[in-house]
């Protein structure tokens, strides 16, 4: 009998922290899922809308098909969606009707674990999500987990998080509960008093936990988890582990069990699967998650693993990687003036895009505010867990863009959907066309079916083939090693 | 919903193409394989792709792959939570499936009372009228027994068969009747040597006639077909080019014997991946049940082409005790599938077999074609075994494109060191009647007699190469 049981989140959390969500297409996926299947995972955190939206529009691949193909492939694991509850792909809000579609769809296509957050903790918004995935989820079993968000503030103290694990223990909609910890601050120390506070008040849900591995904290935390009484902890696996992803699943595992603990996972197929994401990352170029070190200053800006990825990628677009640092410096004063957001999606986007306004103008801070800061400052995501700095919450509304907004009409129902894009639309197509601009949307339609084979080890031989193809024919090409030499030579076709 | 799932290891205890084949649906899974092999192949291809291998007996097949004893035993000391039985040697053998259970080894096949009525072709002939299948006209004696009585009740010409019996041994046609009582003893002694079993089943022969098969999957439950093959081209019951689905065949036809293969399959409540034969006659939009083959396979791959499943992971499933993961109405037909096989022998010398030592194979690569071999440069090809080198397999939006997807793909393959059948496969997928499909079991040898490529020891031989297995 396992004492512990882990969920691997190498598909959607890894991918997301270590390669920018964009890392992994449908063949890397559907190649590995049926050993996935075997190794005995509880649960693989597996999809979003963000993941959804990449597929769509940086695969240009359909990604209800990859759920549905993984779930027929995955029989025996759980596979989770995560979300906020009120958005799909677009940062914009999206009609209550919209996301019970969003959800029914989800489960159709094979999704049976769905995580409620809201990085407010507004327990009202988690309980209504709560209750539409639980309907939509009809009779299919799925199962609900709602989130601790872990943050360090004033207000974010023991006795608050045992106050939403209270709200949780008497949800019936909502079956477990995680400390997702998505910054990666969660120290051992820490977790001795707030996992006691949690599970205290859970009513004997089962507790998981989630904390990113950007700091080096969690792989000890984890270890501390599980003597506290933490059923689950949340792993990724070889090059999808460590890094601002989470901690490595081959390493916990062994420290598990040198700690006393038995974990029921099949170990050569742990190895299989790590190494398989090794080899992808070797032959896509991808970076490969590390074991970080401790950094003091991280506390200060709290930036999870793959809103960081994405932050270097753009200010190297921008050519202003040598403004990282000032970036930084920025985030966490921006975080502050409002109201300490816990740095969790669509946040993190938020406070990054105002902290590079503020940057980018020299000087003239709030000079440009992006609508999702004013759409935040207007409450149209809950209320700020702590009230936005006076003088800032000023600046911001004092303009005209803020009259704008706050007149925005709301978002349009299923029916108004389905007047604009036609009543012979699907459900899924309907979904991706409402959350992502229609020309992304035609191109993924008119693209190939997506392949669903990958094997890592042909990669360059196939990269190099390509490459030649590409070019001006050569006469003649040599490959040269000791005790071996391959030699093509052109010719005329036959 | 936690711990591990399904099987861990699995023995597959089978040689040549199709151990590579389950090899390598075993290895996509994530299942650790152990090959069973006779000394002849403790070198293989397939025995460097396994992740071990246990020596079960010497060479020939009697004392190593037709060992039930040994090839438990092994699964037993490897620690395998199943056999996969592939096809040919055990894999109908309900002495396995129940020394499997005995072991508590899961068999990857159907339950051995299945495998018991589907092996006798007496009970499964039974089976069929039960279940409503039309069978041809028929009925089973003992030699000195009234075989002329039976004979004239049914009409000539007669096929006489073993019952017990399988891959066309002990299958004769006879015209005349005055050739019966020779026919039937001989045909009783054959079988009775083969099969321990005397009995001979005299029935109708039909001809001209096609071999037109279903392929089903059943969970114990619930069963669904996945369409059509014909495996028309033939030499004395050996099938040569298999496609899918079959062509040419009315709507109705084929609808009929998509339900009759069903009703069978929810007859014998099948769990596993079985095929159901069918003697059909086209012009008449007639069709006879023959038999049903509780395995999977030779010609396997042209539905997997055309369905987009993988036959050997759906076995896996049922095994592992999953419901059927398809639904009737989710399999779907796209294109059409030809497979050719290529085998280490001499149609120009009646098809003698070839073994030795592959010095040279070039097969052509996919997407645009697959090959399910077992043979590299350097293979032996031993004499103990049948001579399947390779299945050569295109795809295509239709048969036109399918057939000339495979007949570049042939004119890429060079094998060297052994003599083999390419030459004669590049002239049946030239020649305009196999062309224009739908040809009958007669086809082959018509086609073999115009190109003069008939040795005389064929003519001569004593089987009637016009048949339906």
């Amino acid at each position: 009998m396992s004492d512990l049981e882990l969920v691997d989140v190498s598909l959607r959390d890894g991918n997301q922290s270590l390669w920018g969500a964009t890392g992994l297409r449908t063949a890397h996926v559907a190649q590995i899922a049926p050993v996935l299947n075997r190794v005995g995972f509880r649960a693989l955190d597996f999809s979003s809308s963000t993941a959804m939206g990449v597929s769509v529009r940086t695969h240009r691949e359909n990604p209800w098909d990859l759920l549905r193909l993984t779930r027929k492939a995955m029989p025996d694991t759980r596979l989770q969606f995560i979300g906020t509850g009120f958005r799909f792909i677009s940062w914009e809000r999206a009609h209550p009707e919209v996301m019970e579609l969003v959800y029914t769809s989800l489960v159709n296509a094979g999704m049976d674990r769905f995580v409620v957050l809201d990085p407010t903790h507004d327990m009202d918004a988690v309980r209504e999500t709560a209750r539409i995935i639980k309907k939509a989820a009809g009779g299919t079993g799925a199962e609900v987990i709602g989130a601790l968000t872990y943050t360090v503030s004033e207000a974010h103290d023991d006795a608050f998080y045992a106050g939403i694990a209270r709200q949780y223990a008497e949800c019936r909609d909502i079956d477990r509960a995680y400390v997702k910890d998505p910054a990666g601050i969660l120290t051992p120390e820490r977790a001795r008093t707030l996992i006691p506070a949690v599970l205290a008040e859970l009513g004997g849900k089962p507790l998981e936990l989630h904390a990113h591995a950007s700091l080096g904290l969690s792989p000890l935390t984890c270890l501390v988890a599980a003597e506290l009484g933490v059923r689950v902890l949340q792993v990724g696996c070889g090059a999808l582990g460590n890094g601002t992803s989470l901690p490595d699943a081959e390493r916990l595992v062994a420290n598990l069990r040198a700690s006393g603990h038995t974990v029921d996972v099949d170990d050569r197929l742990l190895a299989t699967v790590a190494r398989y994401f090794d080899g992808v990352a070797e032959a896509e170029g991808l970076p490969a998650g590390q074991p970080r070190e401790f950094d003091a200053a991280f506390m200060h800006h709290q930036v999870a693993g793959g809103v960081m990825t994405t932050l270097r990628r753009q200010l190297a677009e921008l050519g202003m990687e040598h403004r990282f640092g000032a970036v930084m410096e920025e985030i966490g004063l921006v975080r502050a003036e409002l109201g300490y957001p816990i740095m969790v999606t669509p946040f993190p986007q938020m406070v990054i895009g105002q902290a590079l306004a503020n940057v980018l103008s020299g000087g003239a801070r709030y000079d440009q505010v992006p609508d999702q800061v004013i759409r935040y400052v207007l409450g149209k995501f809950g209320k700020p867990t702590m009230p936005v700095e006076p003088s800032v919450l000023d600046r911001i509304l004092s303009r005209p863009r803020a009259a704008e907004l706050a007149e925005e009409p709301p978002p349009l129902s299923v029916p108004e959907l389905r007047h604009r894009f036609g009543e012979r639309v699907g459900d899924e197509e309907l979904l991706l066309r409402f959350g992502m601009p229609g020309g992304e949307v035609d191109g993924m339609i008119s693209g190939p079916p997506a392949a669903t084979h990958y094997n890592p080890d042909t990669q360059p031989v196939l990269r190099l083939l390509r490459e030649l193809a590409g070019r001006p024919p050569a006469a003649e090409l040599t490959v040269d090693k000791p005790g071996f030499r391959l030699t093509l030579k052109g010719g005329d076709r036959d | 919903m936690s711990g591990r799932h399904g099987f861990r290891r699995v023995v597959v205890a089978n040689r040549g193409e199709i151990a590579a084949r389950v090899i390598r649906t075993c290895r996509r899974l994530g299942i650790e394989t152990v090959l069973t092999v006779s000394d002849a192949d403790a070198g293989s291809p397939p025995a460097r792709l396994a992740d071990k291998t246990i020596r079960i007996g010497p060479a020939p097949a009697a004392a190593s792959y037709l060992d039930a004893d040994a090839i438990v035993s092994a699964a037993v000391a490897a620690g395998a939570d199943a056999i996969h039985p592939g096809y040919g040697f055990l894999s109908e053998n309900a002495r396995l499936a129940r020394a499997c259970a005995a072991a508590g080894v899961v068999f990857i096949g159907p339950a051995p009372e299945t495998l018991e009525a589907t092996g006798d072709k007496l009970a499964a002939r039974e089976h069929a009228v039960a279940a409503g299948l039309p069978v041809l006209p028929g009925r089973h004696v003992l030699p000195d027994a009234g075989a002329g009585e039976v004979a004239a009740a049914i009409g000539f010409p007669v096929l006489v068969k073993a019952a017990g019996g399988g891959g066309g041994r002990g299958l004769r046609v006879v015209r005349d009747p005055g050739e019966l009582e020779h026919a039937v003893a001989v045909a009783s002694a054959e079988a009775e040597a083969a099969f321990g079993d005397a009995r001979v089943y005299l029935e109708r022969y039909v001809s001209p006639a096609r071999h037109v098969e279903v392929q089903l999957l059943g969970d114990g439950e619930r069963v669904v077909h996945l369409g059509t093959r014909d495996c028309s081209v033939q030499r004395r019951y050996q099938k040569l080019i298999e496609e899918a689905p079959a062509p040419l065949l009315g709507d109705d036809l084929r609808g009929w014997l998509h339900a009759a293969a069903v009703a069978i399959g929810e007859h014998l409540r099948y769990r596993g991946a079985g095929t159901v034969e069918f003697l059909v006659d086209p012009e008449r939009e007639e069709f006879y049940f023959l038999e049903v083959n509780a395995r999977i396979q030779v010609e396997h791959p042209v539905t997997e082409a055309i369905t987009g499943l993988d036959l050997v992971e759906e076995q896996i499933a049922i095994a592992e005790g999953r419901p059927l993961r398809v639904r009737q109405d989710a399999v779907t037909f796209a294109g059409h599938a030809i497979e050719c096989r290529v085998n280490a022998e001499d149609p120009r010398h009646d098809f003698l077999p070839s073994p030795g030592t592959v010095t040279r194979a070039v097969f052509p690569s996919p997407p645009a074609v697959r090959v399910d071999t077992h043979i590299q440069a350097g293979a032996t090809v031993p004499p103990h075994y049948d001579s399947l080198l390779a299945k050569v397999i295109a795809h295509g939006d239709g048969r036109g494109d399918a057939l000339a997807t495979l007949r570049g793909a042939l004119d890429r393959c060079a094998v060297d060191g052994v003599i083999t059948n390419l030459d004669m496969h590049r002239g049946l997928l030239a020649d305009p009647e196999f062309g224009k499909g739908g040809v009958d079991t007669r086809y082959l040898e018509r086609w073999l007699a115009r190109e003069g490529t008939l040795a005389d020891g064929m003519e001569s031989a004593a089987y009637v190469l016009d048949d339906h297995e």
